[in-house]
């Protein structure tokens, strides 16, 4: 080792630090981005997918539905708009459906876009589920399908596109299904186009081609997508000429992404930046009803043969309704959500305005009342004040929820504290989400080996899937109470055929009754879904629907098509996000200490506590050294 | 160095690697959730589909030989299985690691250069005043988990004062003129990461090279060396600092292993999208096919730089070479 | 992360006067030096706090016993603000201490445990034993443990079912990560051990034993161990340090649990409800302060062990 050149070596590396450092803080963020207007979104989920049949997040159908039309689209108030079908109509017996597909479109390469390219994708459907596996990619597309009862799809001529179904319905319209190019899609094998895995799988690399408004040019899995403007595209184009989804590992740098203008839009804010972010310049907040909830599901089977819950009481209905009086949704949708959310009560949450219904009694918080529905059910408190089921056995419930959903934690306190004032014992502990999928199988894969736990579902812009997590045929799928009642089973086959709307009500009706009577669930509350997004580039912002929705990450991409340049004209500002947003809890105050403050603050403090240890560190070092050298 | 010495050390590495696959193998069957659960909380999905695919998910060779064998061969070829949402995990990998690599490789040499430079210095020094503030200062970021320092940093320079943009390794989507500026652009969102980076390694790095030296000046041939007369600028760069580098270089290399921890969460608070980001997020989703991905990647990158720094040591350490 | 402050080859042979002195006298020469005083009185301080929380705080508050306003500020009420639940950071702090405290000490013990008993069996036994400990402790001194702790900890708890049972006052999610410090971070304290065993081997007093006819079993347990106890001790020290560190690090990547919050869990729930970009800074700087203030005494306190019991360093002045 020769030292001269090591000396030189740090010269030279100290010279370029200097001079990095010099350099950096006097370049400003606009790097180069020309004149083109980019839509920066920020999500924390992940963009793992370009193939439309591996969605699972909303990012994901957010994806596809900007590269892709659906047959039938989604407006505004969410009513049925022109998609790659142009109109629509069907037969009287609502069994064979024509839809008459666009003239003169073009995919995104040129190619002209027929009828055939849509039956070409609903056969594709149809063979899936015909196929062995059952199901493609991701199994979340096709029950769109088939849910509708779909049986065989045609194409008469290249305008006309003609699906029969085996019962009468209208829900083709409602399909979320992107309709997509024949002639690139034709040349795999539905196993490559289904299965990731599979040799020669089809990932749909950049460019996509599609007849969306725009098209996804450029990729990097896990982290963002980069879309351009379909120039192709049959509908109104908006200002924004790229559009970026970008992940997010931690909701902080996001927002602090967005309140620096790195940003447009952010989607998965926690509610109390969400509150904060109200009060920023040039921000606007949209709260929207999300279209699901997150509830407290029983092992309603309880101890029964071949079921592992630990007490009989489970299955007890009263049981189960008295413990409902001992659990503050409000309290909960306060502490958990700070406020954004509503109290929940039955399956059908009133983001289908359509479709809720309260419940005639609603079970309020009381304590007093729990115990004493408890007593007159039969559980009487044991000497120790603990209450024992019918077979004299204390009661003490597990309760858990899966590891993705954190914040159930908080649930998980209130609830325990809650318990105990009834003489019931809760053991709260989170668990693996892959083994709770395991543990809560009942007979015949598994044995239910719990009690009672947290988890959430989000629903179709059809009530369907969320009604169905309560028949007797979804038990071993997405019945994870175990709840059955041959009623329930009834009304929901016959809502499903119901073609009548205010007929359908009255079966779906009836169907919320019997949920919040007989609680397999309680239902904890409905969670919003929390948007903030810049006005000062964009404008033309309009929640999806008017009343209760948010710009974008709703259904289908009207909200990006109906943007506006800002600088151009000035912004009418956020119209209706204002009649959605409660104001901020008043206990606050914390959260309006600027971030100003706080890294003054910070700085401050790391100065402190350098300072003080520093000094006592020369001080004892000296007094060392004195010493030593003595 | 001795041929002796240098196949040794191929063989401890060998050794090390096999055992990292034998590991792997064992964690991956021992891991919680089974395959089917990305259908398994589809609203839409009937109980029968999911029990089909259940049975066909469903391990139907014995665990050892067949799936050890399929395993180790797979391995061998770089496949390294699917992630939960289906991509190959090696291509996944192959995408983040750049930077990291980027990353930790400057933030490691700023380090070593700057952290062995403040700890010879202090230990020459002992008692003095760069002594009591750089050995206090070191101690300190040695105590801060990275986080705290990389969110400090960002509190202050990016969110505060705006100097620096808050995320990522450069502006998506922007299109640059020339390559300069795109460098620029790098290097601004590099700044406030290799800032953290650098600063907890400094801590340690320092520490370690300080007692080193102390060390070193306490052997014989050292107070020989000042007895005979040599100035101690001399003895210091000529005798003292080769030898206390020894024991630093292995110890540098070593800290690979540990220096992982801090690449995760340094990278996530910045969104850096490297290698420690990807954990999280895999760790968030229980993807565990990546996390295994990682944790053999990153394993054989350290027990290889490992092996680069064992043999370096041989070059220099006239002990082993003799 | 660096478990290994110390060289692992920074303990040479110590002359057999001073390897016998007690524990006390370490402790007293400990107590003279600044730095050792230092960080003593840090760590009582905090040992104090981990030991009795209730008496000074109260108990843990929870969701339903908060009183406070959602995330407030410092105030005569609350001295430190409060959290998104209301609850007082003071006493949040002061319990996280214990858990964090007790994690630590837990896997400390672990930890030291394992190291001690295979680097004295490797040094005195020697030969094949030898080689084969000293494999797989190579290999966990080189694997990223901290990859190797995120996966083990998710099968740990699969194995070992509820987290809500207690062992030690600890929730059995939080064992989980006390048994993966435990595991993966002894290899440091083996090879200190083993290289001192490996000469106090040499000693007359341990040729003494085996003429007597004692057997090897007793030798280790009546002659290497008291001699190796203070280096255990000193190593300790530094192993605290690191597994706090490890702790702290794996629950910010939201390994921890709410229930019982460490300071590294405290750090996670500040960042998970968006505390530094709320400029709360009181969520998140009282946690993050008593884990350098903590590591730094550890830190302080195992240097000077070490000086104290390297004679080289000693020599040198």
């Amino acid at each position: 080792m020769h030292v001269p050149q090591r000396g030189r070596a740090f010269r030279l590396l100290a010279a370029m630090g200097l001079a990095i450092s010099a350099v950096l803080p006097g370049l400003s963020a606009s790097a180069a981005e020309g004149d083109v207007l980019v839509l920066k979104g920020g999500t924390d989920q992940k963009a793992e997918t370009l193939n439309p049949w591996h969605s699972v997040t909303v990012l994901d159908y957010e994806v596809f539905t900007l590269n892709y039309d659906l047959l039938v689209g989604f407006g505004q108030n969410l009513e049925p708009v022109p998609g790659f079908a142009e109109s629509w109509s069907s037969s009287a017996d609502k069994m064979t459906h024509t839809f008459k597909i666009r003239p003169d479109m073009k995919w995104s390469d040129g190619q002209p876009a027929t009828a055939e390219d849509a039956r070409w994708t609903y056969q594709l459907v149809l063979d899936a589920v015909a196929s062995e596996a059952g199901y493609i990619g991701s199994g979340y597309l096709e029950p769109y399908l088939t849910n509708a009862g779909i049986a065989s799809v045609t194409a008469p001529d290249p305008l006309t596109l003609e699906v029969k179904t085996e019962f009468p319905t209208t829900l083709l319209t409602q399909a979320y299904v992107p309709i997509l190019p024949k002639h690139i899609w034709e040349k795999y094998t539905l196993e490559q186009i289904g299965n990731a895995e599979a040799e020669g799988f089809f990932v749909n690399e950049p460019p996509v081609v599609g007849t969306g408004p725009y098209t996804a040019v450029e990729w990097e899995s896990g982290q963002f997508i980069r879309f351009e403007r379909n120039e192709n595209y049959w509908g109104k184009q908006s200002a924004a000429a790229e559009v970026i989804l970008e992940t997010f590992a931690d909701s902080n740098t996001m927002v602090e992404a967005l309140k620096s203008g790195e940003l447009d839009y952010i989607r998965g804010v926690g509610a109390d930046q969400f509150d904060a972010l109200a009060n920023e310049p040039n921000i606007a907040t949209a709260e929207g009803f999300a279209n699901g909830y997150s509830y407290l599901s029983f092992n309603t089977k309880g101890n029964t043969e071949g079921y592992g819950g630990s007490t009989s009481a489970l299955a007890d209905v009263a049981f189960r309704d008295a413990l409902g009086y001992a659990i503050d949704n409000a309290r909960l949708v306060d502490a958990t959500l700070a406020g954004h959310g509503v109290v929940g009560n039955t399956n059908i949450p009133p983001y289908h305005k359509d479709w809720h219904v309260e419940p005639a009694n609603p079970r309020k918080f009381d304590l007093a009342e729990a115990n004493r529905r408890l007593d007159a059910a039969g559980y009487t408190r044991g000497a120790d004040g603990k209450r024992v089921d019918k077979e004299g056995k204390a009661i003490t419930l597990r309760l858990t929820w899966p590891d993705s959903e954190a914040e159930m934690a908080t649930n998980g306190q209130f609830i325990q504290g809650w318990f105990a004032e009834l003489g019931i014992g809760v053991e709260p502990a989170v668990t693996e989400e892959g083994k709770l999928l395991d543990d809560l199988l009942g007979p015949p894969d598994g044995e239910a080996n719990w009690d009672f736990y947290m988890w959430g579902w989000v629903g179709d812009p059809d009530p369907m899937s969320l009604l169905s997590f309560f028949t007797t045929g979804a038990l071993g799928g997405s019945n994870d109470s175990f709840f059955t009642d041959p009623e329930y089973d009834d009304l929901f086959a016959k809502q499903q055929r119901a073609v009548d709307a205010t007929e359908r009500k009255g079966y779906i009706t009836r169907m919320q009754e019997i949920f919040y009577e007989k609680a397999p669930y309680h239902v904890l509350y409905y969670d919003s879904e929390l948007h903030a997004y810049r006005t000062d580039r964009f404008g033309g912002w309009t929640n999806q629907p008017p009343d209760s929705g948010t710009p974008l990450f709703g259904y289908g991409p009207i909200g990006y098509t109906v943007l506006t340049d800002a600088s151009a004209a000035p912004s009418p500002g956020p119209s209706a996000s204002a009649a959605v947003t409660p104001a901020p809890s008043a206990g606050g105050g914390g959260t309006s200490t600027g971030a100003s403050d706080s890294t003054l603050l910070i700085a401050l403090g790391v100065a402190a506590l350098v300072v003080i240890i520093g000094v006592g560190l020369i001080a004892m070092r000296r007094r060392t050294v004195t010493r030593e050298e003595e | 160095m001795s041929g002796h010495y240098v196949a040794r050390r191929f063989a401890t590495a060998a050794f090390t690697i096999v055992l990292i696959v034998l590991i792997n193998f064992v964690l991956f069957r021992a891991m919680p959730g089974s395959p089917e659960r990305v259908l398994a909380r589809n609203p839409n999905v009937t109980p029968e589909l999911l029990a089909q695919t259940r049975a066909r998910w469903g391990f139907d060779k014995p665990l050892f030989p067949d799936q050890f064998v399929r395993y180790v061969a797979a391995t061998a070829q770089l496949d390294l299985g699917y992630t939960f949402r289906g991509r190959p995990v090696a291509d996944v990998l192959a995408q983040r690691i750049w930077p990291t690599v980027l990353l930790f490789g400057l933030g490691e040499a700023i380090a070593i250069v700057v952290g062995l430079a403040l700890g010879a210095y202090s230990g020459w020094r002992r008692g003095g005043p760069i002594d009591l503030v750089g050995n206090g200062v070191s101690l300190l970021l040695y105590s801060t988990p990275y986080f705290l320092l990389g969110m400090a940093l960002l509190l202050i320079f990016a969110t505060g004062l705006g100097w620096f943009p808050t995320f990522g390794m450069s502006t998506t989507g922007a299109t640059f003129a020339n390559p300069v500026d795109w460098l620029i652009d790098v290097l601004r969102h590099l700044a406030l990461p290799l800032t953290t980076v650098s600063l907890g390694l400094i801590g340690q790095y320092a520490i370690v090279m300080r007692s080193s030296i102390i060390e070193t000046l306490s052997e014989d041939y050292i107070t020989t060396a000042r007895a005979m007369g040599l100035r101690d600028g001399r003895v210091l760069r000529r005798h003292a600092l080769p030898n206390a580098m020894l024991p630093t270089v292995t110890l540098v290399a070593i800290n690979l292993g540990y220096v992982v921890a801090g690449a995760i969460t340094v990278e996530v608070v910045f969104n850096w999208p490297g290698l420690g980001t990807l954990t999280v997020d895999a760790l968030a989703s229980r993807d565990y096919g990546v996390l295994q991905g990682v944790f053999l990647l990153l394993s054989v990158a350290v027990v290889l730089a490992n092996l680069a720094a064992d043999l370096v040591y041989g070059l220099f350490d006239p002990r082993v070479r003799a | 992360m660096s478990a290994s402050v110390t060289t692992p080859d920074a303990f040479g042979d110590v002359p057999a006067r001073r390897r016998l002195a007690s524990s006390g006298d370490l402790f007293r020469r400990l107590l003279r030096r600044p730095d050792g005083l230092i960080g003593v009185v840090i760590l009582v301080t905090f040992g104090l706090l981990a030991v009795g929380p209730d008496l000074l705080v109260g108990p843990l508050q929870t969701a339903v016993t908060a009183v406070g306003p959602r995330l407030s500020p410092p105030s005569a009420a609350f001295p430190l603000g409060t959290d998104e639940l209301g609850r007082s950071l003071v006493n949040l702090t002061a319990h996280a201490t214990r858990i964090s405290m007790v994690i630590g000490l837990l896997a400390t013990a672990i930890t030291v445990g394992i190291g001690a008993l295979l680097g004295i069996v490797s040094g005195y036994v020697g030969g094949r034993t030898d080689a084969a400990i000293m494999r797989v402790a190579d290999f966990f001194l080189v694997i990223p443990t901290f990859v190797l702790a995120i996966i083990l900890t998710s099968i740990i708890r699969d194995l070992a079912g509820s987290g809500a049972r207690e062992v030690f006052g600890i929730r059995f999610g939080l064992i989980a990560i006390v048994v993966v410090i435990g595991i993966t971070s002894w290899s440091s304290t083996a090879r200190i051990i083993r290289s001192q065993t490996l000469s106090l081997k040499e000693r007359a007093f341990v040729d003494r034993a085996r003429a007597v006819g004692a057997g090897n079993l007793h030798i280790m347990r009546r002659h290497i161990l008291p001699n190796v106890i203070n280096l255990i001790v000193a190593n300790a020290v530094l192993v605290f340090a690191g597994a706090v560190l490890t702790e702290t690090t794996l629950s910010f990547v939201g390994l921890g649990d709410p229930f019982q919050p460490s300071w590294g869990q405290l750090l996670d729930a500040s960042r998970e409800v968006g505390a530094p970009s709320l400029g709360a800074w009181w969520y998140f700087v009282p946690p993050g302060l008593c884990i350098v203030v903590v590591v730094f005494a550890f830190t302080l306190v195992g240097g000077a062990l070490d000086d104290l019991l390297n004679p080289k360093r000693r020599q040198r002045r």
